[in-house]
Order: structure tokens, then sequence, then C-alpha cells
């Protein structure tokens, strides 16, 4: 089988109802997802598969073949991605380990709704944080969406420049 | 605030501990001339400081982090004296050796950053008690990392000084260099570490004054952050040496239960991707390619159990309140006589449940033996204590064992156990040469827990017309310490009723009254108690300050006015009281539809008040806001104090609203989030903090922020419905959030 993992194709020999995260984390050894509850209810262990938040959990690695996969170290572009930013400058973390499931949560929302509502925040990032972070979880996801808007903007007038 | 004996009750001079210690040891000394062992490449100033290649700062730093920011406060802390930038700075957790004892773990006060130790301290650093837990890091660090750090900065200076043959006072420390300030000439550290290490270290060194710190006080940025966003942080279940097999074991389905034999061992063996089953005194591994084939490994495994009868907590906790106390902790005054010339008495009875820690990284530990040597990898409180888990677990000299201490995915009392530890080196002895990370999935975490204890409690008030004259307090528990120091530090035994932690915010309460009168009845229980966050205060906050406002209630008082006046002789509750009602703006009506409870409470070291702003639709409960006033005497790191005030207030409003472990036929119900549940971003108040700013030795705040809340939500809910809710969590009496 072979998976697309941030842009990177990985030839694997697994048994196909292996959920994604054990094949990440235990044959791949990529270890920034994580493992949480197993039953697909916090949250720490979600990836993105063709663009949806996806509880890899629960998740049969055969549903991912053939489709990109993006991971919490599949962020950064040369640089920090937007939500990563707004992370740091509003020291979420405290422990840190729902944070991979917080942050790639927080990017399918902004790709989905560029400039979410409280309510939307309510509603579509239900992982769990055990520290509670919500509060500045809640005020990064709002720097992150004005980041976000900064840099198509800065994008769209370097185009029209050249 | 007075500062109570905490861990000197009990065994440790009977146990003859002392004996040919006295004396011996210098730990200043053996601070200064500490080699740094494990702490990699450099040179090495003292226990703390090591000079690393490229200018590098490699700091030790002997607390473990676990989200409450240690790994930055603590360096901020040495930063402020060796006068270099946080930015060079790497952190390391080093090994369990005596300079890096918790001291003020032994008595509660900070060391003498310029004496001697105390004996208590130096047979805490004799034998060596690394731990991180009871709100100390700050308390245990706060002195004495800044004199290492000056320590060090003096004998750089001194280095530097020979080195250009010029008179000190011509030398600046400043930024990980000495500079000439005659020349402007300039040396790294890096440079000058080599001949620093020949200088004499300082015994005396001089400390700046408060009002010069430039790091200490001040929201530097944590420096775990940016590995905590890019998925780089290493936890114990991240850790992969070489050839690492996976392990996930099964307990007795029973609490106290017992598993007998494996009835299929050989279908399991057979099962793909596993590679053994192995059976140990505490259940059954099964040792797989993968954490997956582990887990499918464990879940087909069919297991002939001894089953255990397992009584209801509760009561017999109440019919223990009913006997005579085991023991009495406090009598200030003549109780009974005050109740009985009282106008009024009043009498509540207040319980909560078990719960559970619920760390979001299960449980799990890494070992690997090689002949007589072992190596642990684990996200832990107290690296002493593994070291005794896996010597005990592998039969290996505790010499001969490497602790790697990762990030912690949470704590809260529940890492500083060694029960994972042990059972990951009983299962890694039958692997000789191969690492075995053993793990707890969430079921086996949830249903194994060292949980809070059940506590009852028994409240009595004497009342005249205006004042509360006197409180009589009864509790009963098992005793959460009690527990730990069983399991833990075998040497320390402590009964039960010597427990200081099942009545610790119950007694000695800050409150003006005529007599005070606490007591501790305790009953043996078959349920695995702990430390959960705060501890007794944990409950014993709610079970008070509930019924402070029951008493303002029958007084005709309002909350705040009767706390107010009782608290005249503890300026500092007074101020943060006071503080709270400013901000909260108390005295001011709340917007319709918006009801609030009040409550303070002292622990670890410092005043918590809070205020909840909640709104009720039915039973349909959602806080909306905190208040929260701390008084934690001086601050290393303002913006890590109000994300503690933060998630003590979530950890313990998650407690009040679902917060129920329950145990029925034998077995504990919950097992996973979706029936243990958790607050979330749509349940999460907005939290406003506020710290005071008061000259006195810094207070713990990794556990303060936790007591308050639960009452507070508890005396909203009662201004808002008349109803008096004297147990927990609020889900059983229908509320939903």
């Amino acid at each position: 089988m072979i998976l697309t993992i941030n842009g990177k194709e990985h030839r694997i020999d697994v048994d196909p109802k292996m959920p994604l995260l054990w094949v990440l984390r235990d044959i791949l050894n990529m270890t920034g997802t994580k493992y949480g509850c197993g039953v697909a209810a916090c949250g720490a262990c979600t990836v993105h598969v063709d663009g949806q938040p996806t509880r890899s959990c629960l998740y049969p690695v055969s549903s991912a073949e053939g489709k990109e996969i993006i991971t919490v170290e599949g962020l950064e572009a040369g640089h920090l991605s937007a939500v990563q930013q707004a992370w740091i400058k509003h020291q979420v973390p405290q422990c840190g380990y729902c944070q991979s499931g917080m942050i790639m949560a927080t990017e399918a929302l902004l790709n989905e709704i560029p400039n979410p509502t409280d309510a939307d925040i309510d509603r579509r990032i239900t992982n769990i944080c055990r520290c509670g972070t919500y509060q500045r979880i809640r005020a990064a996801i709002k720097e992150a969406a004005q980041l976000r808007m900064q840099e198509v903007l800065s994008e769209v007038q370097e185009t029209e420049a050249s | 605030m007075k500062r109570r004996a905490f861990i000197i009750t009990g065994g440790i001079i009977g146990g003859g501990f002392l004996v040919g210690v006295g004396g011996l040891l210098h730990v200043n000394r053996k601070i200064a001339q500490y080699s740094g062992q494990g702490m990699g490449a450099g040179t090495s100033l003292n226990a703390f400081v090591r000079i690393g290649p490229g200018n590098a700062i490699i700091l030790a730093v002997s607390k473990t982090e676990m989200g409450q920011g240690v790994y930055t406060a603590l360096p901020q802390l040495i930063a402020e004296e060796l006068e270099v930038e946080m930015s060079q700075i790497q952190v390391v957790h080093p090994q369990p050796e005596g300079p890096y004892a918790n001291l003020f773990m032994a008595h509660e006060e900070p060391r003498d950053a310029f004496g001697d130790l105390t004996m208590m301290q130096k047979v805490f650093a004799y034998v060596p008690s690394i731990i991180t837990g009871g709100s100390t890091s700050v308390r245990d660090d706060y002195d004495h990392l800044r004199v290492v750090g000056a320590m060090a900065r003096e004998m750089l200076l001194s280095a530097a000084a020979k080195k250009w043959g010029v008179d000190r006072a011509i030398c600046q420390a400043e930024k990980g260099k000495i500079i000439n300030k005659d020349t402007g000439e300039q040396l790294t550290y890096g440079e000058l570490a080599p001949e620093a290490v020949q200088e004499e270290a300082p015994k005396n060194p001089p400390l700046k004054k408060h009002t010069e710190f430039k790091l200490v006080g001040k929201s530097v940025p944590r420096l775990d952050v940016p590995e905590k966003v890019n998925g780089r942080a290493v936890f114990g279940l991240d850790v992969r040496p070489e050839n690492m097999k996976f392990a996930v074991i099964r307990h007795p389905s029973e609490v106290a239960g017992k598993i007998v034999s494996i009835n299929n061992q050989k279908a399991v063996e057979s099962l793909p991707g596993v590679i053994s089953v192995v059976q140990i005194d505490e259940g059954v591994a099964v040792v797989a390619d993968t954490t997956w084939h582990a887990r499918n490994g464990s879940d087909a495994l069919q297991l002939k159990e001894e089953t255990s009868k397992h009584v209801d907590a509760i009561p017999k906790l109440k019919a223990a309140l009913k006997g005579d106390p085991a023991k009495i902790w406090e009598d200030q005054g003549d109780i009974e006589k005050v109740l009985s010339e009282s106008d009024q008495v009043l009498e509540s009875s207040y319980e909560v449940p078990y719960l559970a820690h619920a760390c979001m990284e299960p449980l799990n530990c890494t070992v690997l033996i090689t002949g007589d040597h072992a190596e642990a990898w684990t996200g832990n409180q107290s690296s002493t204590f593994i070291i005794n888990g896996v010597s005990e677990g592998a039969g290996i000299s505790k010499d001969k064992i490497i602790c790697h201490t990762t990030y912690l995915g949470g704590g809260f009392g529940r890492r500083g156990e060694t029960d994972f530890v042990l059972e990951a080196a009983k299962v890694a002895k039958h692997f000789p040469g191969v690492p075995i990370q053993l793990v707890y999935t969430r079921e086996e975490d949830m249903r194994n827990d060292t949980y809070r204890p059940a506590v009852v409690a028994q409240l009595t008030a004497g009342l005249d017309e205006n004042n509360i004259t006197g409180w009589k307090k009864k509790v009963g528990t098992q005793g959460a310490l009690a527990g730990l120091f069983a399991r833990n530090i075998p040497m320390m035994p402590m009964s039960p009723e010597d427990d200081p932690s099942s009545t610790e915010g119950m007694r000695e309460l800050p409150y003006q009254m005529e007599a005070a009168y606490t007591d501790l009845s305790t009953v043996d229980l078959p349920m695995t108690v702990g430390t959960w966050r705060s501890v007794g205060h944990s409950q014993n906050a709610f079970f008070t300050e509930c019924f402070m406002d029951e008493c303002a209630h029958a007084l005709g008082k309002d909350p705040y006015e009767l706390r107010r006046e009782m608290l005249v002789e503890s300026p500092r509750h007074a101020a943060v009281l006071d503080k709270l009602a400013e901000i909260s703006n108390w005295k001011v009506d709340p917007d319709p539809g918006v009801f609030r409870g009040l409550a303070i409470h002292e622990s670890f070291g410092s005043i918590v008040g809070e205020v909840a702003e909640i709104r009720l639709d039915g039973k349909k409960i959602k806080a909306d806001k905190v208040y929260c006033v701390i008084d934690c005497g001086r601050t290393v790191n303002p913006a890590i104090i109000e994300s503690q005030m933060q998630s003590g207030i979530v950890y313990g409003l998650t407690a009040a609203l679902f917060g129920e472990i329950q145990v029925k036929d034998g077995k504990i119900v919950q097992s996973n989030f979706p029936n243990y549940k958790m607050v979330t971003m749509k349940s999460m108040p907005e939290v406003v903090t506020h710290i005071m700013d008061v000259d006195e030795y810094p207070g713990g705040v990794g556990e303060p922020g936790t007591p308050p809340i639960a009452p507070a939500v508890v005396n909203a809910i009662f201004a808002a419905t008349g109803e008096r809710i004297r147990s927990l969590p609020l889900s059983k009496h229908g509320y939903i959030s």
C-alpha cells in the first residue's frame, strides 16, 4: 500500500484495517499525532485526509490510500503556518499533548470558515484539553484567521505587482 | 501566612534514617562541585549550569514539565543572575541525584540560600527525592536557583579578569558574555568556561534586589512552546529506541481483583503481530509489533478472574463519621460550649465522589533491560520513584538504572506513581535487550487510577445574631497522601489518620471564630487513592466555602460581606477578597439572568478567590465568566500564572460538573471520555485573572486555582435557584452543560 503523507509517498505493508494513527506512530515513527482515547472522542489524533479533519484512531489505513494525508509535521512549508504562529503568540500549549490535534482541527476549520464566529469555534473545535487551554485557543484561532487573511492579501498584492 | 509542617508527620525519624547522616553532607558544596553528569557535552560550572558547545547554556531543571511552565520559570531564575538570554538556554532534566532533591517538600520552608541546610533538608538531599508536585517548584527553587546562577556568573567574571589581567570590577556579565568595560573586549561564556571551572565557587555571591530583576516577574515566552506546535515535543509515548516492541496491559476487571489464569494464551499469541503474552502479578501484557496489535491481543484475552466484593464507599464513610474520630486535627477554643451557647446551630452534610486524573497522555513507560543495567523513558513527577519502580520490577540495582524524563502529557498527581513503571519493568525483564513500551489504553488508564478519594464531611456552625461563633468540622476519607506514601516511600509510612492532606483546607482557616474544631475518620477501602490536583483542598474548599455561604444566608448577610468581616485578622486574604469584589463588580447587581457565586481559599502558599457568573436555562448550566484573583507573593512569570489559573479552573469545573468515578458490581463504571465527560470549548468560561502585587516569598500556582471553582459555581446555583447542593457532581442533580 502506498500512502501520501505530507506530500511524500510511503510504501507500507500493513493490515488494511489498522487505524491510520498507529501506522503513523508505530510503523512510520511520526509521533506528532497523538493517541488520547482510541474512540474518536478527544481529537488528539486529528489529521487531514483530502482536507477533511479526521480522527485517525478509528480511521482504517485502507481508506486513506490514494488520498492526501497531512499531519502536524507537514504544516510548515518553509515557515510556520498562521495557526502555529498564532499558537506561539498566544502561548497556548501547556502540557502540549492535545495541541497537535487542536492545531489540525483549527487548520481545517479555517480552511472551511476563514473568519469563524465563537459559535463556529464552539461547534467545530470539540477536542479535549485537560490543561484547559481553551481560552487561549479561542484567541489564537481568531488571530490565525486574521493572519491568514493578511497572507492572502499580500499574495494578491505580490501577484498584482508582478 | 502560616507554613505548616507537611511531611514530617510520621515515620522518617522513627525509621532510623538520620543515623549516619548528621553533618556529613553539605549540599551547597555538593552543588558547586557536582559534575553535571548526563548533561551532554560542555563544561559544568555547578550542578545546574553547563556551558555547552557554541555558547549554549544548558540548565538542569530538576522539576518536570507537565504544562505548568517550570521549563521556563525555573530557567528564568538562573538566567536572571547568570546574565544569559532565554534564547540561549537548553533545558535538561537531570538524573535523580542529591543536588536536585526537592527540599521544600521536606518541611514547606525554602532552603536558606546562603546558610546551611536544616537536618530534614539534608536527609532529603542524602536520599534524593526528585519530586514535582505539591505546587512546590518555584517555592523550592526561587532563592536557590538565583544563587546557582550567581555562583556561575562570579566564576566566569573571575576567569575573564585573570585572562585579561584586569581588575574584576571592570568586568561585566551580559547576555552570555563577559565584557571589559574599559576596552570593550568580549569573551563568551563558552570561551571562558574551561578556565571558569577552575575558579572557586563563591559561597555568598551577590544577588540582585527584586527591583532590579530583568527576567523574573516578566511574562517571557515559554521555552517549550515552539516544539509543542510542530509535533516535535517528545512525550513518553513518543520515544522510539531501536527495536522497540509495544505492550498493552490488562488489569483485573474488578477493583482489588485478581487474574488467576489466561484461558487462551496460545490463541492470542498466534494473532497477527503478537509476539508474546506475559502474565505478571498486576495483570496480563500482550507484547506485539505495534500498539494496535498489542491492543487487539489484549482485547482478545479470555481471563479467569477472582472476583472481589466491593462495597460502596460513601455509606461506609458516613457510618465512620458517626463513630469516634481517628484523630482530632484542630481544637481551638471550646467548640461544644460555643455551639451550645449559640443562638442558632446550622448543620450540613457534604460528599464528593472518587475522581480520575484522566491525563491526556495515557500512562506509559518504556523500559530496556540489558544485563544488569536498565533504562526507562517516561514522563514522571518523580524520577526517584521511577528508579525505585524499575528496580523493584526488574530486580536491578538502583545505581544501574537511568531514567530519561520526557515531557508529561499531563500529570495532576498521577505521574508521581509507579504502577505503570513497575509493570513495564516486569514485562521488559522477559525481553532482555529489547525496549518495551508499555501503555495503558484509555480504558485501562481510567479504570486503574489512583483516584481522588471519595470524601464525606459534616459541618456544624454556631451562629449568634450577626456572626459565626464556631465551626465543628468532621471529615471521613481514606487518605490520599497516605496512599501515595505507602506505595512510593515505604520508608516513610503514614497511617491514614496522620495524613495531613485529608483535612488540609478544612482546618486552620483564616476566618476568625471563637472556636474551631476538625476531626478525621478513616476507613480502609479497596479503592486505590492518591493525590489529585490540589489534593485535600480539592474537596475541602467545596465543603467550607459552600458552608460559609449557608451561614451567610442563615445570618441574612451578603456572602462577600460575611467573609470580609471574618477576615479582619488576615490582611492578605482580605485584600484578595476586596480585589475580587472590585473586578467582578460584586456590589452591583449582575445582568438579569446572570447569577454569581463566590469562594476564596488558601492552598499551597497562595490565596485564590473566584467569582463564577452562571446562566441557567432550566437545568442547563453555563458558566459564562470566572473572575479570579491570586496572591502568590512574588511572581516569576505572570503569563504562566494566568494560564495556570485558567487550567486549575477548568480542571475543577470539569469535576464539579461531571466528575464521578462509580463502582458497580466491583467494576469501575467509567472507561473513556464519552462517559467521563470533560469541559470543552463550548463549556469553557471566560476567565479574568488578576495577580496581586505582593512582596512576599512566592506561593504555588499549579494547584491553587482549582479548589475555589466548585464552591463558586455551586454558590451561584444557590443564588439562582435557592437549591443548596451539597454533593458533586452537578450532573447527579440533573444539571447538564
